[in-house]
């Protein structure tokens, strides 16, 4: 190839803007998180780990992380796990397939915001369609069981705005927008599993397809797996649209759903506790950081046991 | 013809009970945005609820008749009392105010909120981004694939690195920085984080790694310089990975609702269809359940009808560039 010095002219551009745009606010976000920055201030104080502290001691940061926990335990399993059971249905099917595939796959196109606002007339506690078609069952067998005995009797639950549904409701939203995006991930992983495997399989004594699945179809499913599980922790973390469509103000009842990017948002740009702000967007990135080098970890070891 | 049995019976029936709820929602956002408002609350009419005509309580009050407008309209009513006037005026103006529900709900859309502007700032915000980004990404992806020349493994690496920042997580510095220059509450504040997609560098040097030197080589004995190969010889090669990228991009921007909400504050003329739709929702009250439906039904169909009439494409893009 010859020499020329046009590469510089290609290269610049997006190198200056990765420095500007990506680098350079990581390090803004490392040194103000040691600072009690406030826009508009001309100074500001250096107050060492005071910020981490208040974080660290602080409850309505502890609930700030137990929301995000439960959120990403309860969203990462039950999107993987449906997106996966999802696509091994659908791929079994003999018809229909794609209609599956396509209905399946709209919550992942619609606009997370614009659908919050849905759920939220729909779980709405008394004109929702959710609870008016909870309360058809009454006077019906199903009040056996207690929760319909108790919806009936007194009034089925607020969901969103009740402390002990919020955080679930909110997680089940999370699951209802992302499978369909796993689905598909392991449908093109499916389609990579050779047939052969199979037959080879069920010489060797795998009849039942439960075998067949824990003998060939997961493992050859593991490298799809790492990355969907790994995509999904990701932008579950990042939960914001929801949060803040149910909840403007606060996180919702006693701070139940209080979550990270949520409290990011408020302390920073509502509140312009930067210092603070950027204290919570530091531990946000070294807990992503972490999940990204546990995948990294993860594939290398498959690829040298392979 | 399939044999008929009974696991694929079952592999059907569970499927579908997935698919009630998926569509819930949708189905949900559609009806209500086509109900008048006594429906909505008392849940009837089906899905297209009864479309019998409806009084716009607002247009009502705004034309209510004053002395003025009643002693103006005295010569139709020849010998007839104030009161009785009033009377025929009103009667007049509930007619002129009354609308199908459906027709009301969608023209409220556009006339309570400048809804054609977010949709039109929509627009130009997912288009520049895309552009921006290819501009930028697609020669830095030339020069990491197919030119050679030191410090590019640096910079590659570099790449690598920046693919594990979520631009979302460091929202708040951005807005700091943006802030010290003076652009928040401007459309670059709402397209210059997005410039750069480290992503579709990454993609773009490994799709430009497939096509063969010769090709290039071929392209500088006649002469062509290395930015006319860019865009003349690359980009036409790459056209599939570009498109599978604008899709992903599209849909990212369009439906973001983070970053717009950080960095735009109250300045309607740049609202984007999210911010929009929040807006319309902070000062809605019970009767506005049907034009905010409307508002969502409007700005989720756009990419809906995309999806349904090239789901291969989309499928793809969505996948591929799944990284984010």
């Amino acid at each position: 190839m010859p020499r020329s010095f046009a590469h510089i002219w290609f290269v610049a551009p997006a190198v200056v803007l990765m420095i500007v745009i990506l680098i350079a606010p990581i390090l803004v976000a490392a040194t103000l998180s040691f600072t009690d920055y406030s826009l508009g201030n001309t100074t500001a104080d250096w107050i060492g780990w005071k910020n981490y502290d208040r974080i660290v001691s602080r409850s309505s940061f502890q609930k700030m992380f137990v929301a995000t926990f439960t959120y990403v335990a309860v969203v990462v399993p039950l999107a993987v796990g449906l997106g996966l059971g999802a696509a091994l249905l659908i791929n079994s099917l003999q018809r229909f397939g794609d209609f599956y595939k396509t209905i399946y796959f709209l919550p992942v196109m619609a606009a997370l915001l614009a659908m919050a606002i849905v759920w939220e007339f729909t779980l709405h506690p008394t004109v929702g369609l959710v609870n008016e078609t909870l309360a058809m069952s009454c006077g019906t067998a199903l009040e056996a069981i207690p929760f319909f005995a108790q919806g009936c009797a007194r009034n089925f639950p607020l969901w969103l705005g009740d402390k002990d549904y919020a955080i679930w409701t909110v997680a089940f939203i999370g699951v209802w927008q992302g499978f369909g995006f796993n689905m598909v991930l392991y449908l093109a992983g499916l389609t990579s599993v050779p047939r052969e495997l199979y037959h080879a399989a069920e010489m060797d004594g795998a009849r039942s397809g439960w075998e067949r699945f824990r003998l060939v179809t997961w493992p050859m499913l593991g490298p799809t797996t790492v990355f969907v599980v790994t995509i999904t922790c990701i932008r579950s973390f990042q939960v914001f649209d929801t949060v803040e469509a149910f909840y403007p103000q606060g996180g919702g009842p006693s701070k139940s759903v209080y979550v990270m990017m949520f409290a990011i948002f408020e302390k920073g740009i509502q509140q312009n506790l930067m210092g603070l702000g950027s204290a919570v967007t530091i531990i946000f990135l070294v807990f992503v950081l972490f999940l990204t080098l546990i995948q990294r970890w993860l594939i290398e070891r498959r690829v040298h046991y392979a | 013809m399939t044999r008929f049995s009974a696991a694929e019976t079952w592999k059907h029936a569970v499927l579908i009970v997935g698919a009630l709820i998926v569509i819930l929602p949708f189905y949900v956002m559609l009806s209500y945005s086509l109900k008048s408002p006594g429906e909505i609350e008392r849940n009837e009419g089906g899905f297209f609820g009864s479309q019998a005509m409806m009084i716009d309580e607002r247009c009502v009050k705004r034309g209510e008749p004053d002395r003025a407008a009643i002693a103006a309209a005295a010569e139709r009513f020849p010998g007839s009392t104030d009161s009785e006037i009033q009377a025929a005026l009103m009667a007049e103006l509930r007619a002129a105010c009354s609308r199908r529900p459906a027709v009301f709900n969608y023209t409220m859309a556009f006339s309570e909120a400048p809804l054609l502007r977010y949709l039109l700032n929509g627009v130009i915000v997912t288009a520049s981004i895309f552009f921006i980004q290819v501009l930028v990404a697609l020669p830095c992806a030339y020069a990491l694939a197919k030119l050679r020349w030191r410090g590019r493994e640096v910079v590659f690496s570099m790449v690598l690195f920046c693919l594990l920042i979520p631009v979302h997580a460091i929202a708040l510095p951005l807005y700091i920085m943006l802030a010290k220059v003076g652009l928040t509450n401007t459309y670059a504040a709402l397209v210059i984080p997005w410039t750069i997609s480290v992503f579709g560098i990454f993609l773009m040097r490994q799709f430009f790694l497939t096509v063969p030197d010769d090709l290039i080589d071929a392209a500088r004995m006649d002469g062509m310089n290395e930015f006319a190969i860019i865009w003349r010889v690359m980009l036409p090669t790459a056209v599939p990975a570009l498109l599978a990228f604008a899709i992903f991009s599209v849909v990212a921007h369009w439906n973001d609702y983070f970053w717009p909400r950080i960095v735009v504050t109250g300045n309607r003329d740049l609202f984007t269809p999210p911010l929009g739709l929040r807006e319309f929702k902070g000062d809605a009250d019970g009767s506005f359940f049907g034009p905010m439906m409307a508002t969502a039904t409007i700005i989720v169909t756009p990419l809906i009808v995309a999806f349904l009439i090239a789901q291969r494409r989309f499928i793809e893009g969505i996948t591929l560039t799944g990284m984010k």
